[in-house]
């Protein structure tokens, strides 16, 4: 005898809730995963109308539901937002330009404008020129690095006030257990937020950090989303390899697991007297950074140079001080790009509504 | 989605370096620089000697760290003896240490006496031999009070009763957990061992069976410390240990009460057990130098059995982070040390101070911890979402039956213990003296509020008595 879903008591169950272990039906399954994403959303208070909230997108199942599911969201609870598709085209030829191309289809599919930037453009190296000339080891260090300022970059550029990404509670949970084994007390504190005030820059957050990398999948798969499914064919994090193993033997044992290693981590508190880093701009693009020069230009010395350990080997290797002749485009330059963008875009919206009161008065 | 947005440095961690063999030159003890070595730890080579000394030292030289927060001077000492490998080091360390001082090398003795204090688990456990246990503390001339498991459903006075598990849901067609509870007698011709027992076969996993058990031995441990007049407990978590627990309580959603849990000395919060003190004194040591140590000391020590020894490792969550912890300990050869630093800065958020304690394990609760799940496992249709307004989720509901909710006074990760229970489970008898002692000074519908001057009052000695505990 077919089951009934546990939640409706009428449709038929078709899939076993990976977070609760209740069998549900389809429409079911859509509507909590929907609605949780929506409680998040609103118990944190992510957004404010009004806002230009670009979405990470890259063409991966986790950036393709959170652009379906944030389209969804915002024209059912009228959230208000303009919501754009923002890429990061790292240049990895077999890899990212076949999920960009899934992307653009997205584009076209939910209607939405897309900006991709690309590391090609921001930094004269792709991926690829990168591994050529670092080898394997290593070099996700520099796409991660290069990555999360292309994003920052990005926004500017489209004047966005907030950017969501797709990262997933596996995700998160992972990155707590990661910081305990490391003891990396300072991450760990910091870990659990939900938005990075990104200190001036770009707001960002996760509206998937409750969700289940394994619902986020269900849900594509029985939304018939399109999205790319290949994993990057560069190296792996080695690491985090560790984590994520035991993150899903963890989910085998106990299914709320994933959510309860979230809820601990947003209940350890950090003793006040553990030493954070201190924050500073870095003097060659303005990027946040601890050092004097943030890890991207160290990084990007390095390759220039032809010392591509300079800033990954624990040997110490000067990096010369101040700015130099062909830095990256000074962040105080785009903002202040993105800030003439807002002050352009404020007067044709107030001279339209000028010109409606008019039109009225003299009618 | 790339992972390494959030930690780009990742890679050039210098905590975690793989173990690489290091070849020591003069192949000598690091210490004596004189004997052949014996045994590596960390990399480096002790002989047998040197080795069973500096083991000596670390425990002392966390002992006396921990005595700057003694209760009181020349506190009683109660040394936790569960008969393995760690409890019956440390019995045999702190009785050297105390014989040591009492010979005259100290002007007066740091701790007025010592005893150790054993659960006996043969209610659970068959094959189990708690003479032999005894015989470890009186093999050197400690006194050996044992307190049985069963104890906790020994029922006396007329007010006994237990709280019984009833099953409830807030409306016909939800499936949301409603904890509630009713007064029960319980079977009076049940032996208390039975109880247990069915307390035990209750229970819907191996992991809620480990973390009934452990609720429940911190329990008596520390009310056997109280009635035998001991401001301390000793207990015997190796390094090993208290990482492999840091994991477990954060997978657990402890977090809350983790430092509570975990740290080198933490107060004890039940109402039987207050003005008693925990310290772990073997956190610095690792269960490998652990093992050396009682082997090179001919300490003789027991297999304490568990839910799931001879289990594969998916059996429980706890089965699961101690060969995850051992592992990785054996390929980063850092990982114990380092997670155990980073036990030690963590600390008790603000809120938990003034948290009211949960009834099952006696940890602060957090408020609203069921709301929380409740907005994140959405539990309801479309068409039945006019009612989860109604009815506030926190809100203890009355059944028909004499029963009455207790979701205001569980923590969050004994809302999962309880959560697949069968109905009709009777708690430990401690549960119901928590709630009485709760419920007379904050009434359930006003547990969140926190209104009542009582509950402040009550919350507030709470707090000046654990504050000065953390930093």
């Amino acid at each position: 005898m077919p089951r009934q879903c546990d939640i409706c008591h009428e449709a038929r169950a078709i899939v076993r809730r990976p977070k609760t272990g209740q069998s549900i039906c389809k429409e079911c399954f859509f509507y909590v995963f929907e609605t949780e994403v929506h409680n998040t959303i609103v118990d944190s208070k992510l957004f404010k109308p009004g806002d230009r909230v670009g979405i990470g997108a890259s063409g991966g199942k986790d950036s393709t539901v959170l652009a379906y599911v944030m389209k969804a969201l915002n024209d059912r609870y009228n959230y208000g937002l303009d919501l754009y598709l923002l890429s990061v085209d790292e240049g990895i030829s077999g890899y990212r330009d076949d999920s960009l191309e899934t992307v653009k289809r997205n584009k076209e599919q939910y209607g939405l404008p897309l900006l991709i930037v690309s590391y090609e453009q921001l930094y004269g190296w792709s991926m690829d020129s990168i591994v050529a000339a670092v080898g394997r080891k290593n070099n996700c260090t520099f796409c991660g690095v290069f990555r999360r300022q292309a994003l920052d970059r990005g926004a500017l550029m489209l004047d966005l006030d907030h950017i969501v990404t797709g990262h997933n509670a596996d995700d998160v949970a992972e990155t707590i257990l990661m910081n305990i084994f490391r003891g990396d007390i300072s991450r760990l504190g910091r870990c659990t937020e939900i938005a990075t005030s990104g200190e001036g820059y770009v707001v960002r957050s996760k509206p998937f950090k409750y969700a289940y990398e394994k619902e986020i999948v269900m849900y594509a798969y029985l939304r018939r989303l399109d999205y790319f499914s290949t994993e990057c064919t560069y190296s792996p994090n080695a690491y985090r390899g560790y984590a994520r193993e035991f993150l899903k033997k963890l989910e085998r044992v106990r299914p709320s697991a994933i959510l309860d290693i979230i809820h601990s981590g947003e209940a350890m508190h950090v003793a006040k007297d553990v030493q954070l880093p201190s924050l500073d701009r870095c003097q060659r693009c303005g990027y946040i950074s601890s050092n004097s020069v943030c890890k991207a230009c160290v990084l990007l010395e390095g390759l220039e140079r032809g010392i591509p350990k300079l800033g990954i080997s624990r040997t110490k290797q000067d990096v010369e001080a101040g700015p130099r002749e062909n830095d990256l485009v000074h962040f105080e330059k785009l903002r202040q790009e993105a800030l003439e963008m807002r002050r352009s875009r404020q007067k044709s919206e107030s001279c339209q509504q000028s010109a409606c009161a008019c039109t009225e008065n003299c009618s | 989605m790339c992972d390494a947005t959030d930690t780009p440095a990742m890679e050039s961690q210098p905590q975690l370096q793989k173990e690489r063999v290091v070849g020591t030159p003069s192949k000598l003890c690091v210490k004596c620089k004189a004997a052949k070595p014996s045994v590596s730890i960390r990399r480096s080579l002790y002989c047998r000697d040197c080795f069973v000394r500096a083991s000596v030292t670390k425990f002392r030289t966390a002992l006396s760290k921990s005595r700057k927060r003694m209760p009181v001077a020349r506190a009683r000492v109660m040394v936790a003896l569960s008969g393995g490998a760690t409890s019956s080091a440390m019995l045999q360390l702190m009785a050297d240490y105390q014989r040591m001082e009492l010979k005259g090398y100290a002007a007066e003795p740091t701790y007025a006496s010592v005893v150790a204090g054993h659960v006996d688990e043969s209610a659970l456990f068959s094959g189990y031999d708690d003479a032999q246990i005894c015989d470890i503390a009186a093999a050197i001339d400690i006194e050996c009070r044992v307190a049985r498991l069963e104890d906790v459903f020994a029922l006396e006075g007329d007010r006994a009763a237990l709280l019984e598990l009833v099953h409830a849901t807030i409306a016909p067609g939800t499936t949301r957990d409603q904890f509630c509870v009713q007064l029960t007698r319980g079977d009076e011709s049940k032996p208390a061992r039975e109880q247990l027992r069915a307390l035990f076969a209750g229970l819907g996993s191996a992991t809620d069976r480990e973390d009934m058990l452990d609720i429940i031995k911190a329990f008596l441990l520390a009310r056997l410390a109280r009635q035998a007049q001991c401001e301390l407990l000793l207990l015997g978590d190796s390094g090993t240990r208290i990482a492999s627990k840091l994991v477990s309580l954060t997978s657990r959603g402890r977090g809350f009460s983790l430092p509570l849990e975990v740290g080198a000395e933490t107060p004890f919060l039940g109402s039987s057990s207050s003005g008693v003190m925990a310290y772990r004194p073997m956190r610095d040591l690792i269960m490998k130098e652990i093992a050396f140590f009682n082997l090179w000391t001919r300490q003789p020590s027991v297999v304490v059995p568990t839910f799931t020894t001879g289990a594969p490792e998916t059996a429980s969550i706890d089965r699961l982070t101690e060969s995850f912890v051992v592992g990785l300990d054996r390929d980063f050869v850092s990982t114990v040390p380092t997670v155990c630093r980073t036990v030690q800065k963590l600390e008790l958020c603000p809120e938990a101070l003034t948290a009211a304690q949960c009834i099952v394990c006696s940890m602060p609760a957090e408020a609203n911890a069921q709301a929380w799940r409740n907005r994140l496992t959405v539990n309801v249709a479309p068409s039945e979402q006019s009612l989860e307004h109604d009815i506030a989720p926190s809100a203890d509901i009355q059944s028909p039956l004499s029963s009455f909710g207790v979701t205001a006074h569980l923590c969050y990760s004994c809302q999962s213990l309880l959560h697949f229970a069968k109905p009709g489970v009777a708690l430990p008898a401690f549960c119901l003296e928590n709630y009485r002692e709760q419920a007379t000074t904050s009434p359930p519908s006003d547990a969140e509020n926190d209104v009542d001057a009582d509950s402040q009052q009550r919350r507030e000695s709470l707090r000046l008595r654990i504050e000065e505990f953390f930093i």
